[in-house]
């Protein structure tokens, strides 16, 4: 068994790149999706066509304003319009007293988070205007803010038990993702050496050699695990102690998932080889089918967004959903090993199974 | 040391091998001579334990090798036709992790890699990369990874295809090297009827999956003792000529040659008159008339009529 893993590492130490380029890009890919995945904030530009156009800018634009979401900007109205028109802004509204209008090009999918924003500003004014009566309006506006900021009413929210509740991140999730996707190419192409060595006559060559079956296809597939495991803590250590993202208290889990996910990714990969009759054919089949699974997964969408049945059904046949589940119960709630059990189980059964088909199928094949 | 019995391989319903019964014994260099497709390699691969045959036995010492393979791999050093190495390593590492394969210990191996390093003529270039290596280069790496554990018996499936003259003959003189000084039993199997003659006792030919005849050089030859192999020249050949020395009763086979035709024919024939009437009667000129010794070729063309590069 060493031999052969220690001539997988020979081969991997001369030409390295793959593993690196790899492993770079589950952490160029992760950077570059969070950063992405952080909506900017919408900028809207504001005039008035009313003659007294001043004045009800001065009136909204603080109002409006008061929210972090959108961002409102006083413009000139031919500069709004003619910037609506060639596409530099997507929105703009034309302010009345009491009202308000949308200018667009196109039915924009934000228009109606905006519009909803706006007219509850507009509503709201329009309720303390109405209650201020002889009141001055900053007055009742003074008392309606410190009214609710201590209201007769409190919700207090907790999670399943009793903590507080973790906010989701979605930066992480991707995180763990694409880690995860990234090693299923790594540990694929290394399991692929089994094909190779079939196909150059160095399979045979072992065959007649002392060594056993049961060692050459260890050696294989435990050199495959171990590049696949290392990539995907090395991944992790660096976002983790490096980049001081949040990934939970318990980073010895997240490595023990890491480790199963890896198992069961090798025999994953064994069971295609069966399928298969050369390293050719591989390259072309396994990347082929290898980016559906994170998105039958759900991999770069929030939690609960895929509800198909039959599709739920699916990604519970891949182990990356499992992995999936068990990293983001340990990182966002901190679940510890009764709780996660489950999906290691199944990670486990899958790799038994299709490793057991997987070199049943190769061994088939030798005519 | 090595016999074959009745040794057959079934593809899909096509007889691969089909009954065939070889034997080596210690110290014999034997060739296993026939074009592509004859069964050369099945049978290789049957005797070395790597394919089961269909039926049959492959005896090692009077002992089966079907049932329990691990005696024959111990003394067997297989040389596969493909080049079956690690191009990304070097000579050196390539070897290396052959001779850990074959469990040789670890304070013997060093020196076994120089020493095969050096019968194949490598050992300068050991540490390059085996794919910036020619051809001839790497089927020698190929020949000395099968050698590193010293084996009894040396089986090669054609390890001269495709390479340079020099390669050749290096591969050539080691193989007889191996066989003639350390005693190494060698089975070569080729197409090439030189490298064969040049290189082994005693020859199998084989066609379409049965051994069509055997024995030595001689023996072969004497199955043309009743014949006369010549050669023709011609300005060009024609089907209508050839239809016509075919025609003419002693004549036992026609074969096309670059230059001209080849004829096998009843020993002392009167041929030329009725070749020259021939070649006149299709004004095809006749340019060189040449009685050959008959060659192993020879006997492969009288008995499958066709040639070994068919």
């Amino acid at each position: 068994m060493f031999p052969v893993f220690k001539s997988q590492w020979r081969k991997d130490k001369r030409k390295p790149l793959m593993v690196i380029l790899f492993l770079v890009g589950s952490i160029a890919l992760t950077l570059i999706f969070t950063s992405s995945n952080m909506v900017p904030q919408t900028t809207v530009a504001i005039f008035s066509s009313e003659t007294n156009s001043s004045e009800i800018m001065d009136k909204w634009e603080p109002l409006l304003n008061r929210n972090e979401s959108f961002n409102f900007v006083i413009a000139d109205e031919e500069t709004a319009r003619t910037d609506v028109a060639e596409g530099r802004r997507d929105i703009a509204i034309n302010l009345k007293e009491h009202d308000y209008r949308f200018i667009t090009a196109y039915d924009i999918p934000t228009l109606p988070l905006i519009d909803q924003y706006v007219q509850k500003v507009f509503v709201e004014e329009a309720q303390i205007e109405a209650a201020a009566g002889s009141q001055g309006i900053d007055q009742i506006r003074n008392d309606v803010e410190s009214y609710l900021e201590n209201p007769p009413f409190q919700i207090q929210t907790e999670s399943l038990n009793g903590g507080e509740v973790s906010n989701y991140d979605m930066g992480i999730q991707l995180l763990f993702g694409f880690t995860l996707f990234m090693a299923m190419f790594t540990i694929g192409f290394k399991v692929n050496g089994v094909l190779s060595d079939k196909v150059s006559g160095v399979w045979n060559r072992m065959i007649l050699s002392p060594v056993s079956k049961t060692g050459m296809y260890t050696g294989h597939l435990l050199y495959s695990f171990v590049i696949g495991f290392v990539q995907i803590a090395v991944v992790l250590v660096i976002f983790q102690y490096v980049m001081n993202y949040d990934l939970g208290n318990n980073f010895f889990i997240l490595l023990v998932i890491a480790a199963i996910y890896a198992l069961s990714i090798v025999s994953m990969a064994m069971l295609i080889t069966g399928f298969v009759k050369t390293p050719e054919q591989f390259y072309m089949i396994y990347p082929s089918v290898v980016p559906i699974i994170p998105v039958i997964s759900g991999v770069y969408m929030p939690p609960g967004t895929i509800s198909n049945a039959v599709l739920l059904f699916i990604a519970d046949l891949f182990p990356l959903t499992h992995a999936m589940e068990a990293m983001i119960n340990v990182a966002f709630y901190h679940e510890g090993w009764n709780e996660i059990a489950l999906p290691l189980v199944l990670m486990l059964l899958i790799g038994v199974i299709c490793m057991g088909v997987g070199i049943n199928l190769v061994e088939r094949r030798k005519g | 040391m090595i016999e074959t019995i009745k040794l057959s391989k079934t593809y899909k319903g096509k007889k691969a091998v089909d009954e065939i019964n070889i034997y080596l014994d210690e110290g014999e260099s034997v060739g296993l001579l026939g074009p592509n497709g004859a069964g050369k390699s099945t049978t290789i691969s049957m005797i070395s334990s790597l394919l089961k045959p269909t039926s049959g036995d492959v005896k090692l010492d009077g002992k089966s090798t079907i049932k329990n393979p691990a005696e024959i791999r111990k003394v067997l050093g297989v040389v596969p036709q493909e080049i079956a190495l690690y191009e990304e390593l070097s000579a050196y590492e390539n070897l290396k992790f052959f001779g850990e394969i074959y469990k040789v210990k670890k304070n013997v191996l060093e020196q076994r890699i120089q020493d095969v390093l050096d019968m194949v003529g490598l050992k300068e270039r050991q540490k390059e990369l085996v794919k910036t290596f020619s051809g001839g280069m790497k089927r020698r790496v190929n020949i000395a990874a099968a050698l590193l554990h010293n084996p009894k018996i040396l089986v090669l499936d054609e390890p001269t295809v495709g390479i340079d003259p020099q390669s050749r003959n290096h591969i050539l003189e080691t193989v007889r090297k191996l066989n003639e000084e350390n005693g190494t039993t060698v089975l070569y199997t080729s197409h090439y009827m030189e490298e064969v003659e040049q290189l082994c006792k005693r020859v199998y030919i084989m066609d379409h999956g049965k051994v069509v005849a055997s024995g030595s050089k001689a023996e072969l030859l004497s199955i043309l003792s009743s014949e006369d192999t010549i050669r023709v020249n011609l300005s060009e050949t024609s089907d209508e000529l050839i239809k016509k020395i075919k025609s003419l009763e002693y004549i036992r086979l026609v074969d096309e040659t670059s230059e001209g035709i080849r004829i096998i024919c009843k020993k002392g024939a009167n041929i030329l008159g009725d070749l020259v009437r021939a070649a006149e009667s299709e004004r095809i000129q006749l340019t060189n008339y040449q009685m050959e010794t008959p060659s192993l070729e020879d006997v492969f063309l009288h008995l499958t009529g066709r040639t070994l590069r068919d």
